[in-house]
């Protein structure tokens, strides 16, 4: 019996050892780098086989480098890099949202690595368009690199429109509401939001804030170079945006997700919805006819079109930076961007990389992107994180009636006067 | 001879019973000291600690991140939050109010379902085991049950409305009315909660002497006054434990409220902790989420300790 506590005391010591060995710092086990890459889980799942083949292709060319890929949903992602940068759990790898409200706070809290000897070593300034760059040198170093260039329009359903006797596309604002008026008294749900998500109907609010404000008014805003209360636009701009929450979106949308809004699109109970370029191989993977799907951009009357820009960092403290770059080197190459475009997005951040054999699908985001002249950012990533948080408050009671439109933009501004 | 001499003194008996007391208490302590030091550490460590520094902490302006400066602002945060936070007040009438509800609903739910299983019944174990069960379920799985009852196109409303021509069933928004949102939430909350409130009761009907009941109907007594003269004066203890317990749980609210709405419509169903949690790791402002939970810390204390002091008060004096 005495020896029983003995044998148990041993193998106590024995598991500690075993399970703190397993601990031990990534890249630390046989010889092997392990980087590990933090990013949102894609929407489609094709698109989630496409970067496991890319991160195997790599580990097979690099059979020193293996990397572990963690992906999460957008709220969970943005609650991980939170909690885990700055710390020995920070990731060698993360994606961002490279808009200054959002992605800007990780850059400012210094966990991103500056990256400007890797841009020398592997030339990448030569690989990135001028407004990909931007988004990279506009903390005054090189702050990651490029990932994605998304463009956001408004996909809809041929087969409702025709039903609701629309015959094309509306080219003008005016255009798109008698559109929503046709398709609702034709008993169809003319647009799709999913309200819980926040940033999902804010995609309308800063269309129709770019529309009645203009381009230059809406970057005057969002930079805080005027004033929400002074700007007359802004009140037209929440009083057409109570016009859309209370007449043409899907009854009960505050209440609902981006995901349980989408199956409405998919099976053929919405007419509209305002989503990336992602949203292709989504369209596909939920099985609807992409024949029946066109897309327009959003008809605001000037010449940008709605987007945004992710990108990849190296955190400031990642033990196996070079290993980092290597992969972000291969992760942006000619060989890999073609494999990524298939599946992601209508445009590569790759300019050597063009798309080639696309279906007619896909390829309605060419004159689309083609004709923009610059991009009105989501307003999530522009504003700083309190202040999108209500900003998002006051859109919400916007859309339940619970706040008088033309009180909305002198309510916002209290707010960013206070901060 | 008759002795002149006083017998000697003996010390009086509360004098020795005092000291023999409390030397059996240092020695118990002591004695007890080795086995509560792993649980006092963990306490302290887990619970103290941070309790301490986080209201260190809103007292700081900080951003969150290990290498961002933290701020010295003294009551800065307090005066924001009290004047200038859109949101913290409707948070703070929401948990009042979720409170005040949880003391009532879950709690009185519990001790009927208690009084009805307690007495022998076909099924009875059956029927506990159904109304203990959402008790042990995950409070997110719980969530996102309910979430999708209250589904506006495809929920428990919509096909009852469909089902049995109700129309008006269809159109309420369980969870998109602003007004009806925290109810539907608390709905959710009572049907997770009300088991072990129950199951908790029941322990504490155990200990009811039957003979005391027998007496009371022996002497005339009809059900609602054996309940209230017999049945819940002996139920205090548990009471308190349950009262307790409900307060702190219903307080610190969280998961439903995040898993249904995640504060919406419009921070229409925000709570003090949930609206801690989103300045702290949503906002990056630290300083008022911290500043939030002394406050819900101060709210606890409040309630919970005059309770325990008045009900150890009415224990000590009956």
């Amino acid at each position: 019996m005495r020896a029983l506590p003995k044998v148990v005391a041993l193998s106590t010591a024995g598991l500690l050892v075993a399970t703190l060995g397993g601990c031990a710092s990534s890249g630390d086990a046989d010889g092997k780098t392990t980087i590990t890459w933090f990013k949102l889980t894609e929407t489609a799942d094709s698109a989630n086989a496409t970067i496991d083949e890319i991160v195997a292709d790599f580990e097979q060319a690099n059979p020193d480098i293996s990397v572990k890929v963690e992906e999460r949903a957008v709220d969970a992602h943005k609650d991980a890099l939170r909690t885990t940068l700055g710390t020995s759990g920070a990731p060698d790898v993360f994606f961002s949202w490279a808009g200054p409200g959002l992605g800007g706070e990780f850059i400012d809290a210094g966990a991103s690595l500056d990256l400007e000897k890797y841009y020398e070593q592997y030339d990448w300034s030569k690989r990135f368009s001028e407004t990909t760059m931007s988004t990279v040198t506009q903390y005054g170093g090189y702050d990651g690199v490029p990932y994605t260039q998304r463009t956001e329009a408004v996909f809809y359903n041929k087969d409702l429109f025709a039903q609701a006797g629309i015959t094309a596309a509306p080219t003008s604002y005016d255009e798109l509401v008698a559109d929503a008026k046709a398709l609702k008294a034709a008993g169809i749900t003319p647009i799709e939001f999913g309200g819980t998500v926040n940033w999902h109907v804010m995609r309308l609010l800063d269309s129709l804030l770019e529309t009645e404000c203009g381009a230059d008014t809406y970057q005057d805003l969002v930079t805080e170079e005027a004033s929400w209360a002074d700007e007359s636009c802004v009140t037209d701009t929440y009083t057409e945006f109570a016009t859309w929450t209370s007449e043409y979106l899907n009854p009960g949308f505050i209440s609902i997700n981006n995901d349980e809004s989408s199956s409405l699109f998919y099976s053929g109970k919405a007419a509209m919805a305002i989503e990336g370029d992602w949203f292709n191989q989504v369209v596909r993977d939920n099985g609807m006819d992409e024949s029946t799907v066109g897309i327009f951009a959003f008809p605001t009357g000037t010449d940008r079109i709605y987007g945004f820009n992710e990108n990849n960092y190296i955190s400031a403290n990642s033990k196996h930076p070079d290993a980092a770059a290597k992969f972000l080197d291969y992760l942006t190459s000619d060989e890999a961007q073609q494999k990524f475009i298939a599946t992601f997005g209508s445009r590569s951040v790759n300019v050597d990389v063009l798309p080639e054999g696309q279906s007619d699908f896909d390829a309605q985001w060419n004159p689309i992107v083609e004709a923009a002249k610059g991009v009105y950012m989501n307003n999530d990533q522009n504003l700083s994180l309190a202040e999108t948080t209500e900003y998002w408050r006051i859109q919400n009671l916007v859309a339940t009636g619970e706040l008088d439109p033309a009180d909305a933009g002198s309510e916002f501004q209290k707010f960013i006067d206070q901060e | 001879m008759t002795s002149t001499t006083a017998p000697p003194r003996r010390a009086s008996r509360p004098a020795v019973a005092g000291r023999r007391t409390r030397r059996l208490a240092r020695t118990g302590f002591i004695a007890a000291l080795p086995f509560l030091a792993p649980a006092l550490a963990a306490y302290l460590v887990f619970v103290v600690g941070p309790t301490v520094e986080s209201i260190r902490l809103s007292f700081f302006e900080w951003s969150g991140f290990q290498g961002a400066p933290q701020e010295f602002v003294g009551v800065k945060n307090y005066v924001r939050i009290f004047t200038q936070d859109p949101v913290f007040w409707t948070a703070f009438s929401n948990t009042l109010v979720w409170v005040v509800l949880s003391l009532f609903i879950p709690l009185g739910l519990g001790l009927v379902l208690a009084l009805a299983l307690n007495r022998p019944l076909f099924g009875r174990n059956v029927f506990r085991s159904m109304f203990y069960i959402p008790g042990v379920l995950a409070p997110i799985a719980i969530a996102n049950m309910w979430r999708w009852m209250y589904n506006p196109n495809y929920g428990v409303g919509v096909t009852l409305a469909e089902l049995f021509n109700l129309p008006w069933l269809a159109e309420i928004q369980w969870l998109g009315d602003k007004n009806l949102a925290l109810y539907s939430i608390f709905a959710a909350f009572v049907w997770q909660i009300a088991g072990t409130n129950m199951v908790l009761f029941l322990a504490g009907l155990q200990s009811v002497s039957p003979e005391h009941v027998e007496a009371a109907r022996l002497d005339g007594a009809n059900a609602w006054q054996v309940f209230w003269n017999v049945t819940f004066p002996a139920l205090r203890p548990t009471t308190v434990v349950v009262l307790v317990l409900t307060i702190i749980n219903s307080i610190k609210v969280f998961d439903l409220i995040v898993g249904m709405t995640g504060g919406g419509p419009a921070q229409g169903t925000q709570v003090l902790a949930l609206w801690s949690f989103q300045q702290s790791f949503t906002n990056h402002e630290y300083g008022m989420g911290n500043a939030i939970a002394t406050v819900l810390l101060v709210i606890t204390l409040l309630i919970v300790v005059p309770y325990m002091v008045w009900t150890a008060r009415q224990e000590k004096n009956s």
